[in-house]
């Protein structure tokens, strides 16, 4: 019983970790209908600014107003003179942007690599090895807490979703882009704000995944992976979703790794992944409706 | 014929070349290049005739070259067998994988290509009893020399060119752009979408594994993370594909020589070109140049990518007459 | 489509015109030896701390006199951490470059597929890293090896248990899915199996995992006197991490070679690090010649501490220019014949290349065994080189203070 509420707590706690990489993507892969495949490697360059941050002083989690808004400018940038252009552009293969991001991805990695060479870099915090217990089951605090901001962050972007102007904007643009510009809203704009925003969130996320984790510039990939697998359970667009997607495939990751071995982790991750696309395409979104 | 003037003589000019240049240096690089040839009009019959963009070719070029690698470490019978047999595992994974998988589209099946390539390089890796894990396989090569490999490599290349020409040219192959172009209406006009689209990415597998068994028999070692490469070797494909031109013969071709050519060119610092100046100069800066420029090879490739994507959103023979155009005007206003 | 293939004419001539200038123009006083490591990638780390040893160990060959008057110029090829770049690598310092002799190999996998491009050729390849087993059990004579093969690494961890962990009867096994943790995983399970202890925990892991907690979980309710971890350095710190969050109390947490022993290691893991043991196969507290003035100079030189990768490598330099000085005349067949004579005292230790068991042209060594202690690492075993003295058994979590 405890090896299992044990590995229950860490899969919820990852979970929540998860979730906050999967919703920046869900948001983008709902408005622009494009795979960001060069998320994970956004998530790397913001453990960065926070190690950089983090050796002036500056507490990970302080770092987070640093990091989102600068990862918000990056992603309005990238969006605005690399993404959007290739609309317009008149080419065989829609998937353009997709590959477009992977070019994004490999460049990012690759400048970071030159800053600060593959070296592992790593936050040592006061709370990055503390615990606490509730009975038998320990918690670490770096993960209860980012836990907590993940889910305060969710919440706090699903009402701006539903009672923003701006966040109707966006929903409308994912739900039927072209009913959306006839409806007055300039979607060229929502698309690059979307783009800031989903780079934002992920920037929190690897904010706080610093200081449990270490930084070095190939981290991305992975995590881009896990992204989308979680928007593909959660459904497009959908914040509840990522939320739902994230802590399934943390607990499923945990379980798998407990009971099946840890060697299957992204085996399970990826069976999920392909048996959601087949039976339950669009995800959780389409038993919530949310 | 006429037209198929200029790949003969291509094709007659490549195959008298080891009568020249015996450097094995360069012949290693040609002959990664034809291996690319295969590869990359493999991957544009897939993604670039039938629409189907494929982010998991290393899946089909893994099972060719494991293929050739099991046989030799269970059987005890030579890889070049591989050859023979790699090119059918390859199928035998990309049917069923097709079969459940085509019913997605878009986007949704790229990923579902890159979901099949990870789950075969962890189960290779998981699968130490049976495939030697990440220690690999390790084989003696046949020939020291690399003439051999290089006249099997050009064969390959030229065949999979030649096939790929007489496929697009078939009923199947406009059957196959017919559902780049709108699947919907390809399917109103009764052609059985699904079914063309499984013959386009058994023809690509087919080709991805022949390609992975040559590279089993030429290198003599993989483990999994060499053969089920997203970056090496899923992502090298697209590049060869889009750089070279999409949707057009020739252009992974055209695209293989220049991703094997740019590859190496950063690796070695533009061929030791500006260590040799540094040396010659003895300037220090021009050797560090190199050496930034060899670290740097990744990143010219990422780069690469945006500006072509860019620019040349049709590779270069797509937008050749852009191209010439271009640097038509550039003369004129010079 | 024709301008096209004049322009790529034109860029494969100026290709071949700078290679056949470049190619051979240099040195026509010096001798060549190739070096393979990962200079770029996730292993440059390793890479550049054994680049740096060649390159001391070379100045102060050609400060001596070199090889016979001539001196030795080191020619260091990227392999990337890739098994197929590496190959290439080898080929061009063979093909190109034409050099008498090869050394370097960080990598398992990297090492095992460049080992039979200089058999084909019949250029010596003296490795001084890469450690997978079977690369010196194929019989190959034009390939040398001067450190232990990855089964040998635990052998200071099996005379420990001999000796002193008696009391050690069950082990938890925990390694990442490489060539190197996969290879020596299964070697220590048999070794384990032989000295009548049980396993009772076998898991391995995709590097790079954020969280070791389910597997630590099965290992804590398995209760292990020993957890053994084939991890690199960062797995290796989150490891620590995870299992002080957990308070999994064994007698010992032993590393098995890698990343355990990297000052890295230690800093980022904190206190959870101290009292982790981990096999090594050099300290520089051996009384060996020149290993306390290999470590100190590099210090000097280069403000950074090195390890046993370092040492291997400088040991591997001299190893090299003992044979050129020997060797009846450069080429490959005369170096590779001088190779094989080979007794040398380094400072990673005596270097002869015998066979034994399954292996040929092997050198054997011992191995050690080292622990952190107060942000240390101090060398706690055999006896006979250790700096302090072991803590055993690992005090629990709760009562360290």
């Amino acid at each position: 019983m405890d090896v299992f509420l044990q590995t229950l707590v860490a899969g919820v706690l990852k979970g929540g970790l998860y979730a906050l990489i999967g919703i920046g993507m869900t948001l983008i892969m709902g408005v622009m209908g494009i795979i960001n495949l060069a998320h994970g490697q956004l998530m790397m360059l913001a453990m960065y600014v926070t190690f950089v941050l983090n050796t002036m002083g500056v507490d990970p989690y302080f770092s987070l107003f640093v990091a989102m808004p600068l990862l918000f400018l990056l992603g309005v940038g990238l969006q605005k003179f690399l993404l959007n252009p290739l609309i317009k552009a008149d080419t065989i293969l829609p998937e353009n942007q997709v590959l477009m991001t992977v070019g994004i991805g490999m460049a990012l990695t690759e400048i970071v690599r030159f800053g600060f060479t593959s070296d592992y870099k790593y936050i040592t915090t006061t709370y990055s090895n503390e615990t606490f217990f509730l009975g038998k089951i320990s918690f670490s605090m770096a993960l209860t807490i980012a836990f907590g901001i993940a889910i305060a962050f969710t919440v706090a972007m699903f009402f701006f979703l539903i009672k923003t102007d701006l966040g109707r904007s966006i929903r409308a643009t994912a739900q039927d882009k072209d009913a959306a510009t006839l409806m007055g809203v300039n979607t060229g704009r929502i698309t690059v704000i979307t783009f800031g925003l989903g780079s934002a969130l992920v920037a929190a996320a690897g904010c706080l995944l610093a200081p449990v984790y270490y930084i070095f510039p190939d981290l991305g990939g992975p995590f881009t992976a896990k992204a989308f697998i979680i928007t593909i359970l959660g459904g497009l667009g959908s914040t509840v979703g990522a939320i739902f997607g994230g802590v399934t495939l943390g607990l499923a990751e945990s379980m798998g790794a407990t009971y099946f071995g840890m060697e299957y982790e992204d085996i399970i991750g990826l069976t999920i992944f392909v048996l959601v696309l087949l039976f339950l395409p669009g995800g959780f979104k389409r038993l919530t409706k949310v | 014929m006429k037209k198929n003037l200029l790949p003969i003589l291509l094709l007659a000019v490549l195959a008298a070349v080891p009568l020249v240049l015996q450097d094995n240096y360069y012949l290693h690089l040609l002959i990664l290049f034809l291996m690319w040839v295969v590869i990359g009009s493999a991957w544009n019959l897939i993604a670039g005739y039938t629409g189907q963009v494929s982010f998991g070719d290393a899946a089909f070029f893994g099972c060719g070259a494991y293929t050739a690698g099991l046989l030799a470490t269970h059987f005890g019978v030579s890889t070049w067998w591989g050859l023979a047999l790699g090119g059918f595992t390859a199928v035998a994974v990309g049917l069923p994988f097709g079969w459940i998988c085509f019913r997605m589209r878009g986007a949704y099946f790229a990923l579902a290509t890159l979901a099949l390539n990870e789950v075969l390089r962890h189960g290779a890796t998981i699968a130490e009893g049976f495939t030697g894990g990440m220690v690999g396989i390790l084989i003696m090569p046949s020939f020291v020399s690399k003439i051999p490999y290089y006249y099997i490599a050009l064969a390959l290349a030229a065949a999979s060119l030649a096939s790929l020409q007489w496929v697009v040219r078939s009923k199947p192959g406009y059957y196959f752009v017919s559902i780049r172009e709108d699947q919907d209406a390809a399917e109103s006009l009764g052609i059985d979408t699904h079914l063309y689209k499984m013959l386009s990415l058994a023809y690509a597998a087919f080709w991805t594994g022949m390609a992975g068994a040559l590279y089993m028999n030429y290198m003599g070692f993989i483990d999994p993370h060499v053969v089920f490469n997203l970056h090496d070797i899923s992502i090298m494909a697209i590049l060869v594909g889009i750089v070279g031109g999409v949707g057009t013969v020739y252009g992974p071709a055209v695209g293989a020589f220049v991703m094997v050519t740019v590859q190496e060119m950063f690796r070695s610092g533009f061929f030791g070109l500006f260590k040799w100046l540094g040396a010659v100069s003895g300037s220090d800066s021009l050797v560090r140049v190199a050496a930034v420029l060899t670290q740097a090879h990744v990143l010219g490739f990422g780069l690469l990518v945006v500006v072509v994507i860019l620019f040349l959103p049709n590779g270069i023979v797509g937008d050749w007459p852009k191209i010439r155009k271009r640097v038509f005007r550039l003369d004129a206003g010079a | 489509m024709r301008g096209m293939i004049k322009g790529a004419s034109v860029v494969a001539a100026v290709m071949l015109a700078i290679g056949a200038t470049t190619g051979g123009a240099l040195a026509a006083d010096g001798i060549k030896v190739g070096v393979l490591l990962p200079l770029t990638g996730s292993q440059a780390k390793f890479g550049e701390i054994e680049k740096r040893s060649y390159e001391m160990a070379a100045a102060e060959i050609n400060a001596k006199g070199g090889v016979n008057g001539k001196k030795i110029e080191l020619l260091f090829e990227d392999d990337t951490g890739k098994p197929d770049v590496g190959r290439s690598g080898v080929e061009k310092l063979i093909s190109r470059e034409k050099v008498p002799v090869i050394t370097g190999g960080y990598s398992s996998s990297v090492t095992a597929a460049a080992a039979p491009v200089a058999q084909q050729f019949k250029v010596p390849f003296v490795i001084c890293t890469g450690s997978a087993d079977d690369v010196t059990e194929k019989g190959y004579d034009y390939v040398f090896r001067v450190n232990p093969p990855a089964s040998e690494y635990p052998n200071a961890v099996k005379s420990f248990l001999h000796e002193v962990g008696k009391d050690v009867k069950t082990i938890a096994l925990l390694y990442e899915n490489s060539a190197f943790g996969q290879s020596s995983s299964k070697s220590f399970e048999a070794d384990a199996v032989a000295l009548g202890l049980k396993i009772v925990v076998k898991e391995g892991y995709q590097a790079g995992a954020i969280d070791f907690k389910p597997i630590l979980t099965k290992v804590k309710a398995a209760n292990p006197d020993m957890i053994y971890m084939v991890s690199y350095v960062m797995d290796a710190s989150l490891l620590m991490r995870q299992s002080k969050e957990l308070r999994i109390n064994p007698k010992m947490f032993v590393g098995g070679g890698a990343g355990f022993t990297l000052p890295e290691f230690a800093k980022s893991a904190g206190d959870a690090s101290d009292g982790v043991y981990s096999a090594t196969l050099w300290v520089d507290t051996l009384p060996f010649p020149g290993a306390k003035e290999y470590a100190s100079n590099f210090r000097k030189k280069y403000g950074s501490e090195t390890e046993y990768h370092g040492a291997e490598a400088y040991a591997a330099m001299y190893v090299v220019a003992d044979a050129l000085k020997r060797a009846k005349s450069i080429t490959p067949r005369d170096v590779r014949d001088a190779l094989v004579k080979t007794d040398l005292k380094t400072a990673f230790g005596p270097v002869k290349f015998i066979s034994y068991g399954k292996k040929t042209q092997q050198n054997k060594l011992d191995t050690y065994l080292v622990q952190w202690q107060k942000g240390n690492l101090e060398a706690v075993w055999p006896k006979s080189v250790a700096t302090k003295k072991y803590i055993y058994p690992t005090p629990h979590w709760d009562k360290r203070k």
